[in-house]
């Protein structure tokens, strides 16, 4: 019986070429759909869950909110938390451990390399569970710089892995370039995982003691990890952290020593939060939590993920609807057949089976070719998301499992329907009805899906353009400094040879200024301290008190940038006292140095113009302590992505801190730049590795991810369109057979090609309009929600023309695919249409 | 054999209602050759297709077999169309897609008859119509008389006891028509009975008794003198 099935859907199929074609091309189209987004999916929801016990670890992030600032929050924590939580919470938290990355230079032969080495409590193993090549938890990790290295980084200097006991010299674990005995080296770890450790050195308790920026209870320069007891759930660890906060730890003393009173009714774990997060959570959720100070990896979006779900679902949604349209619009050429079968003795059930059989043969046809176009666009694929995504079709069990039920289901789904329309009728009416059971009710619900279908793909197309405009628009405001022709380089391992090191890049006739800063743009940080007018009338009475981020910068920094005062002067070797002074002052005397501020910092004191702020003293525990007289105001400027906003800032000149150099440079020839750049580094800066970047390259990495979206958008509402406009065509390849022997009676009537083309076009143009009314409010309320969440957005008013401009677009789609084959009827022979009828 | 008492079919729209059959009372019995005759629209082939359980009356009783079947769901009647009753078509209702064989075959899946003795069956009705040769080809392939001699075919290949033939030489030019009827007497000549619906009186002569309907009623009978 089966395959008495398979014979008449098969050469169903053949016999229907065109139908099948567009059934099997539109439902492969949005089954390939599917499954690439379903492969990242899977990438971006697998994060950690491999880490052994990664039900059971949590991360804690911080996050400070100080009235009349922007909150501050961060995926790190401070470095006093781990050992005083993992104490006092003894009952839930088993272990605990912190990670803090810095940039090191390994020896290598007569060269240097730059590596990231990752400091850790002893107790690294105890929470990550990693398994070792060589050494192991117990032996591998007993003092001070024991360090274990991932396999990769084993041969990357020894050529091999079985390097316990080898020496690498590594600046700076120490105070100095050290010899340092590697003592375990640990298996690669997956893509799969946010951690990113080559290098793990225990860290010295003493350390962390020395460190101001460790031994801290409000400085969150560390990555903070508890492994939960069996049996505690995260909240019952979140409640005795909270209660921990609020009344055992010392964050109140010093927040109202600090900042000031806490607002009536609130506790300072509303001020000051610790907020854990599980593990596998991470590599989606912890954006949430990072504000500006993230993950050294990058990390997954949630609702991304959630949106690219919803879309596979529609273009999936578009595609079956295909399947059905054309099923049950070519039922009149089953109807005979369904009929014999019934008289011939099938059940009703037996016909829905049959039916059923069809589909899904039909579907897992489709899929076939669906996982060869996956296969072909892959690698396209993948260069546009940067992933190495596979499709393991022979080893992943999961993967065929999913697509095993994703088939069976689009091929109950799609067929279901047709199937029971089918099978309802009484053979005898469909042996007396020529049109086969084709009732109004089967037009008009066909006509629905197709208006679902247009409203989908518009919408889908409003939302990929309104995307587009604003990763655009981001990228062309103007950010306040010209960012043209500048190369950045780190200068923090030159040390004391910087100033030698700008002297000879001076040198190059290519370089026209080389100038100092703690960060350029794109590489902002969450600097922040308070800073407290002190001097003149309290402008409008406003809080003198404001958190100020801010940056250090050297001479010259604002001309190479083409910043100009809006007030005062800007930073000038004229003046000598601009920098921060940390010599020759007595013991708890404040130091004295001059600062620039920004429009949006002059906003917060409350000054009623730049000029007013001229002159004015802010106090600070900055540097030890100074005063700092404002001597000029610069505009705002974005340092970071537009996404964020501007921030109140302050410009300091701490010569300690300037590690980066800006190179303006007045050449096309730049790979011959770089090359002069790096020889000079190499005699100035021997043995160590240089990083030189291009500015704009390092602005445009700052939207890699918005583009990458519009990439995925744009692709996946193309190919839904294509899906809906093939449906579409066979609909209308189907109407217009349907109709012929109506177009001849109409012609013989005296109708011209031009009022069969109109007729049959306006018969489409219906559910495409009525697709527009739904799709466009629809559309406009989402793009509107998202749009909110940017502080410079496009003007919302454009949303109007842009959902114009794309359903007449459809429209015109729509009238171009139907209008070929109304044409092609329309021109042919009324009498043989009556005929052949 | 079949027994219809008061048997009524009446269409329904919205506005319109259309009475095919009314009040009619047929007896036929086993072996008999019955032809159904009438002017177009009469009702006759709504007779063959209440008869044949392709529709259902709106009023009356149907007793097959002695059993009232009036009553009877969708799935009951069609256990008993398939093990009993064969049906050939003016049109001949030829699925398209199957081969000649597989279109006589698809009578016997629905019995759960094992593929080998299906084959035998086929091979044998085959055999017997003279469409042997053609048992590859696709429907379209073949004239109209081969058509409905596949159609004959699978009428009988489930060793149907009753045949209803809906006007089953209109679509056939006189020496196939006559070489379709031939066959039936043959059919009938063995023991099935045959009910067919007829325009011609030359194929009427083959039945041995013809029922002339006129506005969805009985209105004359006739037994050919044996």
């Amino acid at each position: 019986m089966f395959k008495n099935y398979l014979i008449t859907a098969w050469r169903n199929i053949i016999k229907n070429g065109m139908f099948s074609v567009i059934n099997i091309a539109g439902l492969a189209l949005g089954l390939m759909s599917c499954i690439l987004i379903m492969l990242f999916v899977r990438e971006e929801t697998g994060f950690d869950k491999w880490l052994p016990d990664s039900e059971r670890i949590v991360r804690m992030h911080s996050a400070y909110y100080v009235s009349g600032n922007p909150p501050f929050e961060t995926v790190r924590s401070a470095g006093n938390m781990m050992e005083a939580i993992r104490d006092y919470a003894s009952n839930e938290v088993e272990e605990g451990v912190r990670l803090i990355h810095f940039g090191a230079t390994v020896r290598k032969q007569e060269s240097a390399l730059a590596e990231q080495i990752t400091l850790v409590d002893g107790s690294f193993f105890n929470v990550f569970d990693l398994p070792f090549v060589h050494g192991s938890a117990q032996t591998s990790f007993t003092k001070p710089y024991d360090l274990i290295i991932t396999e990769d980084i084993a041969i990357k200097y020894f050529g091999k892995t079985d390097v316990v006991g080898e020496i690498m010299t590594v600046c700076c674990v120490g105070p100095e370039p050290s010899p340092v005995p590697v003592t375990g080296v640990i298996k690669n770890l997956p893509d799969e995982t946010h951690l990113e450790l080559g290098m793990l050195a225990y860290v010295d308790p003493k350390i962390i003691e020395n460190n101001a920026g460790l031994n801290t209870w409000t400085s969150v320069n560390v990555y903070t990890y508890f492994k939960m007891r069996v049996g505690t759930s995260i909240q019952q660890l979140q409640e005795r952290i909270t209660y921990w906060v609020n009344n055992e730890s010392p964050l109140l003393d010093m927040y109202l020593k600090n900042v000031g009173e806490l607002a009536p009714g609130a506790q300072i774990s509303d001020n000051m939060k610790h907020k854990l997060m599980q593990l596998e959570d991470l590599h989606l959720k912890a954006k949430q939590d990072a504000g500006n100070m993230g993950d050294l990896t990058p990390m997954g979006d949630h609702n991304l993920i959630v949106t690219f779900t919803i879309v596979a679902c529609l273009i999936l949604l578009i595609a079956c609807i295909n399947f059905m349209n054309l099923s049950t619009a070519r039922v009149s050429h089953r109807a005979r057949e369904v009929a014999m079968r019934k008289v011939l003795g099938a059940s009703r059930s037996q016909v829905v089976v049959q039916f059923l059989s069809e589909a899904i043969a039909l579907v897992f046809i489709s899929m076939i070719l669906a996982l060869i176009l996956v296969e072909l666009v892959l690698p396209l694929y993948n260069l546009a998301l940067g992933r190495q995504l596979e499709l393991a079709l022979f080893t992943d069990l999961s993967l065929i499992a999913s697509l095993l039920v994703i088939g069976l289901l689009i091929g109950l789904g799609a067929g279901i329907y047709p199937a029971m329309f089918l099978s309802r009728f009484l053979p005898a009416d469909l042996l007396r009805s020529s049109k086969g059971g084709e009732s109004s009710t089967a037009s008009n619900l066909r006509t629905g899906l197709v208006v679902v279908q247009f409203a989908t793909s518009i919408a889908l197309v409003v939302c990929t353009a309104v995307i587009y405009g604003q990763t655009l628009y981001a990228q062309s405001v103007d950010v306040g400094y010209v960012s043209d022709d500048k190369l950045v380089l780190n200068v923090r391992a030159a040390g004391d040879n910087r100033d030698r090191l700008k002297h000879e890049l001076l040198k190059l006739p290519e370089i026209n200024s080389v100038v100092f800063s703690s960060e350029v743009p794109t590489q902002d940080n969450e600097n922040n301290n308070t800073f407290t007018l002190i001097d003149g009338e309290h402008v409008n009475g406003e809080n003198p008190s404001v958190l100020l981020n801010y940056h250090d910068i050297g001479y010259d920094f604002f001309e190479a940038y083409g910043v100009k005062p809006i007030a005062g002067r800007l930073f000038s070797l004229d003046f000598g006292s601009d920098m921060i002074q940390f010599e020759g002052r007595k013991e708890g005397d404040k130091g004295r140095a001059n600062v620039i501020l920004n429009q949006t910092a002059i906003d917060k004191y409350g000054f009623t113009s730049a000029q007013q702020a001229i002159g004015k003293t802010l106090d600070t525990n900055m540097a030890n302590g100074h005063l700092m007289t404002i001597v000029g105001v610069v505009p705002d400027i974005y340092f970071r992505s537009i996404k964020f906003g501007v921030r109140a800032t302050v410009y300091s000149m701490n010569p300690n801190r300037l590690r980066v150099a800006s190179l303006s440079f007045n050449t096309s020839n730049v790979s011959q730049l770089m090359e002069k750049v790096e020889q000079v580094w190499k005699t100035n800066v021997p043995m160590q590795p240089i990083n030189l970047q291009f500015l704009d390259q390092m602005m445009k990495a700052q939207y890699a991810e918005e583009n990458i979206q519009v990439k995925m958008f744009s692709a996946f509402s193309m190919l839904a369109i294509v899906i809906a406009c093939l449906g579409l065509y066979g609909l209308a390849a189907y109407t217009t057979e349907r109709r012929t022997r109506e177009i001849g009676i109409r012609k013989v009537m005296g109708a011209n090609i031009k009022d069969i083309v109109a007729l049959l076009v306006w018969q489409f143009s219906k559910p495409v309009l009525m697709a527009n009314l739904i799709a466009w409010p629809v559309s406009v309320y989402l793009m509107l929600t998202w749009l909110e969440s940017f502080s410079y957005r496009i003007n919302s008013l454009w949303l109007l023309p842009v959902c114009f401009t794309v359903g007449l677009a459809l429209l015109l789609l729509a009238w171009i695919t139907v209008g070929g084959n109304a044409a092609h009827v329309a021109k042919a022979n009324p009498i043989k249409a009556l005929r052949r009828d | 054999m079949l027994k219809l008492h008061n048997l009524s079919r009446i269409y329904r729209t919205d506005d319109v209602e259309t009475v095919a059959l009314n009040n009619v009372n047929i007896e036929i019995g086993q072996g008999e050759f019955v032809a159904i005759m009438g002017p177009s629209g009469c009702g006759k082939s709504t007779l063959l297709n209440l008869i044949g359980m392709l529709d259902s009356p709106s009023d009356g009783q149907y007793y097959f077999n002695d059993e009232q079947i009036s009553g009877y769901s969708e799935k009951q009647l069609a256990v008993i169309r398939k093990h009993h009753i064969g049906f050939i078509f003016q049109n001949f209702n030829l699925i398209e897609e199957l081969t000649v064989a597989e279109n006589i075959e698809l009578a016997l899946l629905y019995h759960n008859i094992p593929a080998s003795e299906r084959k035998e069956k086929v091979d044998e009705v085959m055999d017997m119509v003279g469409i042997a040769h053609r048992a590859k080809h696709m429907p379209s392939q073949l004239s109209g008389g081969q058509q409905q001699r596949v159609a004959v075919a699978r009428a009988v290949v489930g060793n149907q006891g009753l045949i209803l033939a809906d006007e089953p030489t209109g679509n056939l030019d006189s020496t196939h028509g006559h070489e379709v009827m031939e066959m039936l007497r043959t059919l009938n000549d063995k023991g099935t009975t045959i009910v067919m619906v007829t325009h011609s009186p030359a194929h009427a002569d083959f039945a041995n008794r013809t029922i002339n309907l006129f506005d969805g009623k009985v209105v004359t009978e006739s037994v050919r003198a044996a």
